[in-house]
C-alpha cells in the first residue's frame, strides 16, 4: 500500500509574541476547515508557555524514573545479599551476619541512583522523539535567534495556511511534501 | 551593581562570541595546552618506570604504604564535587547566574574524576590486577567484599562518572545542534551524532527540561554520598584522627570548597583566553566567590570542631596524634594548610578582592594549594604516629611520586583544555534565556518606573488644583 504523502508548511518569525498569534489564527482556521493536522514549535530557547498555546504534553519522565530507581535499588540489593550468601559458603563469616544491612544499604544506594539515572534517560530519548533525522525544511535561524512554526496541512488547502503565516510576518516560508 | 547586566547581548552575538571559542583561542592556550602534554609525558615516563622497577621507587616498601597517591585520589574527587553538584543545586534554585558557568565547571567534574580514577590503579601497583574489583565472582567462588569501603568507593564513582557525563552530555544537546548547524568538516559530523536530531520543537524542550530537573534531583543526594564514602575509607578504621564521625560532612564540605575554588581558577582562566568577558562577569564573580568565601565558613567551622571535639575528649591516643600533627614532622603541612585554606579565604570578605578577577585568580590557587594540603596532612600524619610503633616512620614522597603528582595537574588541565576547544565552554542557550528573562524583567522594572511617575504627576496636578 503506499504511504499517505505529508504536507509541511515551516515558517520562520523573529519574534515569540507573533508565533503565538500565528498559532492562534491557524487554530482558528482549524476550527472552520479543519486542514491542519498538527502545528509544531522550533524555538532556540524553551518557552514554557507554550503549553498554553500547543496544549500540554503527554511527558510522563518521572513515571520512569520512579520506577527504574526501584529496580536498581531492587537489583543492587539483590546483587549484594546474593554475594553474600555465596561467600558464606566458602567463607566462614564467625558471629557476623551472612545479611549485613548497613553495609548492603551503601550499594542499594549507589545502584537506586544509577538506574533512576539510565532510566530517566531512556525516558528522554522517548518522549523528545530522539535520536531522529534533521527534517528537510528544519532553519539554522531556529537555533539563533528565530521561531519556527511546522504546519502539518492538507495539500490542498495549504494557502489559507500560508497567506495566515505571512499575514503574522513570516521572514521565510518552507514548502516541503515527503 | 545593576541585576538586569547582560540584557543587551543579542543572541546571535552569543553564538558568535561561544563559537569563535572554538576556532581561535589566544596563544596562551597552546602554551599551556603544550605545557600541559609534556608533564602528562614525564608522568608516564615516572609511571612506566614505577611500573618496571616496582612500586619500592615511589618508596611504598616501607610501612606507610598510603601517601600521596590516596592524598591525590582523594583531592580530585573532592575537586569533582562542585561543578555537578552546584551546577545542580543552582538549576533546583533557579539561581540564573550559574548559566554562563555551569558547562565548564561540569566539564570540571568530568576530567577530576577521569584523573582521580587514575591513582588507584597507580597506587595498586600490579596494575593488571584492577579487574578484581568488579563484582563478579573469582573461580574460587569468591567475590568482592562488599562490605569494604573501599568497594563501596568503585560502585560510588562509577555511579557518579557516569551521571555527571549524561548530566554534562543532555545539558549540552541544545549547543550541539547549533555548532552542528555551524560547522563543516569532521566537526560536522561529529555534532550531527551527538545532537541526535535536536531541532528545538516544543516537545524536545519539554523533556529536556523535566529530564534535567530530575537529573539534578538524583545528582545532588549522589554527589553527596561519593565524598562521604570516600570520608568512609578512613572513618571506618580504627586508626587515631581517621575514626571520626564527623569525617562525611567535613570531607564534603572541603570538596565543595576546593570544587569552588577550581571553579574560580578556570573562570579567570577561560574569561582571559576565549574572550568571554561579555559572560564570565563581575557580577558572577562575585556571586561564585561569595558562594565559595560561605563554604570555607562551613569547612573552617567543620575543621575547628574536630580540633576541639579531640581535644576535650581528652583521649590520650587522638590527642597524641593532633598535637603530633601540629609540633611534629609533618607540621609545616598542617601550619601551611591552615594558612592557605583557613586565613586566606577572609580576602574574599572584601569586595575589591571579588571584583579584582587576577586577585582571585591567585587567591583561588592558594586555597587549592591549601586544600590538597588538607589531603595530604589526612592521610599521611596519622600513618606517622598511629596504635603500631612498628610502623611508626616519616616518609616523604620522593620523585617519582611528585612527578606524577604534577602530571595529574597536566592531565587535568589537558583534558580541560581540549574540551573548551572542542565543545562549547558556554552555554549558548542557557545565556539566551538568561538574556531573554532579564530583558522581560527590565522591561517590567521600566513599566512600573513608568506608572510610578504617571502616578506622581497625577497627583501632583491633584496637588495644584
Amino acid at each position: 500500500m503506499r504511504r499517505r504523502q505529508k504536507h509541511f508548511l515551516f515558517g520562520v518569525f523573529d519574534d515569540f509574541e507573533k508565533a503565538r498569534d500565528v498559532v492562534s489564527e491557524l487554530k482558528v482556521l482549524d476550527l472552520k476547515e479543519k486542514v491542519i493536522d498538527n502545528i509544531e514549535l522550533y524555538s532556540p530557547i524553551e518557552h514554557p508557555e507554550v503549553e498554553e498555546i500547543l496544549g500540554t504534553f503527554h511527558q510522563p519522565i518521572q513515571r520512569f524514573t520512579f520506577f527504574g530507581a526501584i529496580t536498581g535499588a531492587v537489583c543492587a540489593f539483590l546483587l549484594v545479599a546474593a554475594a553474600a550468601q555465596s561467600m558464606f559458603t566458602v567463607q566462614p563469616q564467625g558471629g557476623k551476619p551472612v545479611i549485613p544491612l548497613p553495609m548492603d544499604i551503601v550499594i542499594t544506594y549507589e545502584g537506586t541512583i544509577m538506574f533512576g539515572v539510565y532510566s530517566t534517560i531512556v525516558a528522554f530519548l522517548i518522549y523528545s522523539g530522539l535520536p531522529r533525522r534533521l527534517k528537510k525544511y528544519y532553519s539554522q535561524k531556529v537555533s539563533e535567534d528565530q521561531i519556527g512554526i511546522e504546519v502539518q496541512i492538507d495539500p490542498t488547502k495549504s494557502d489559507k495556511a500560508r497567506a495566515v503565516l505571512e499575514k503574522c510576518g513570516a521572514v521565510e516560508i518552507r514548502e516541503v511534501t515527503q | 551593581m545593576s541585576d538586569y547586566s547582560m540584557k543587551d547581548i543579542e543572541w546571535a552575538k552569543i553564538n558568535r562570541d561561544v563559537l569563535a571559542s572554538l576556532e581561535s583561542p589566544r596563544k596562551e592556550f597552546w602554551i599551556v595546552l603544550s605545557v600541559c602534554i609534556f608533564l602528562v609525558l614525564c608522568g608516564a615516563a615516572a609511571e612506566v618506570y614505577q611500573y618496571n622497577e616496582g612500586l619500592g621507587t615511589a618508596l611504598m616498601n616501607k610501612p606507610h604504604f598510603w601517601q600521596l597517591y590516596i592524598s591525590n585520589f582523594v583531592f580530585w574527587i573532592g575537586m569533582s564535587h562542585s561543578g555537578t553538584l552546584l551546577s545542580a543545586i543552582l538549576l533546583l534554585t533557579h539561581a540564573d547566574w550559574r548559566k554562563p558557568i555551569y558547562r565548564f565547571a561540569e566539564a570540571m567534574t568530568l576530567f577530576s574524576i577521569l584523573t582521580a580514577a587514575i591513582f588507584p590503579v597507580i597506587h595498586l601497583g600490579r596494575v593488571w590486577d584492577m579487574y578484581w574489583v568488579l563484582p563478579y565472582p573469582n573461580e574460587r567462588g569468591i567475590w568482592p567484599n562488599f562490605r569494604s569501603p573501599l568497594l563501596w568507593d568503585a560502585a560510588a564513582i562509577t555511579t557518579y562518572a557516569t551521571s555527571s557525563i549524561l548530566f554534562l552530555y543532555v545539558g549540552m544537546i541544545p549547543d550541539l545542534a547549533i555548532c552542528r548547524d555551524n560547522a563543516k568538516g569532521w566537526r560536522k559530523k561529529l555534532y550531527t551524532a551527538l545532537s541526535i536530531g535536536w531541532m528545538g520543537r516544543a516537545s524536545e524542550w519539554m523533556a529536556f527540561r523535566k529530564t534535567y530537573v530530575l537529573l539534578a534531583c538524583f545528582l545532588v543526594p549522589l554527589a553527596v554520598s561519593v565524598h562521604s564514602i570516600v570520608a568512609s575509607d578512613f572513618a571506618m578504621s580504627i586508626m587515631p584522627d581517621w575514626h571520626i564521625t564527623s569525617f562525611p560532612p567535613y570531607f564534603v564540605a572541603g570538596a565543595l570548597y576546593s570544587g569552588c575554588a577550581a571553579i574560580i581558577t578556570l573562570f579567570v582562566l577561560l574569561r582571559y583566553v576565549f574572550k568571554f568577558e561579555d559572560y564570565m562577569t563581575t557580577e558572577i564573580m562575585d556571586k561564585t566567590a561569595k558562594l565559595t568565601f560561605a563554604i570555607a565558613m562551613v569547612w573552617n567551622y567543620l575543621n575547628l570542631s574536630e580540633y576541639a571535639s579531640i581535644w576535650y575528649s581528652n583521649d590520650m591516643f587522638e590527642k597524641e596524634v593532633l598535637l603530633e600533627k601540629f609540633f611534629g614532622p609533618y607540621h609545616w603541612v598542617v601550619w601551611g594548610m591552615l594558612l592557605c585554606a583557613l586565613v586566606a579565604p577572609f580576602a574574599m570578605a572584601f569586595e575589591k578582592v571579588r571584583h579584582n578577577m587576577w586577585a582571585m585568580f591567585w587567591l583561588s590557587l592558594v586555597l587549592q594549594l591549601g586544600m590538597w594540603l588538607e589531603r595530604f596532612q589526612i592521610v599521611s600524619p596519622p600513618l606517622a604516629s598511629n596504635h603500631e610503633p612498628w610502623t611508626w616512620a616519616v616518609v616523604w614522597p620522593g620523585l617519582i611520586q611528585l612527578t606524577i603528582t604534577v602530571a595529574s595537574f597536566g592531565w587535568f588541565t589537558m583534558l580541560f583544555l581540549i574540551f573548551c576547544k572542542v565543545f562549547p565552554s558556554v552555554s549558548m542557550y542557557e545565556v539566551k534565556e538568561m538574556v531573554f528573562h532579564r530583558r522581560k524583567a527590565s522591561s517590567r522594572t521600566d513599566m512600573e518606573d513608568l506608572d510610578k511617575v504617571k502616578d506622581d504627576m497625577i497627583k501632583a496636578e491633584e496637588g495644584l488644583s
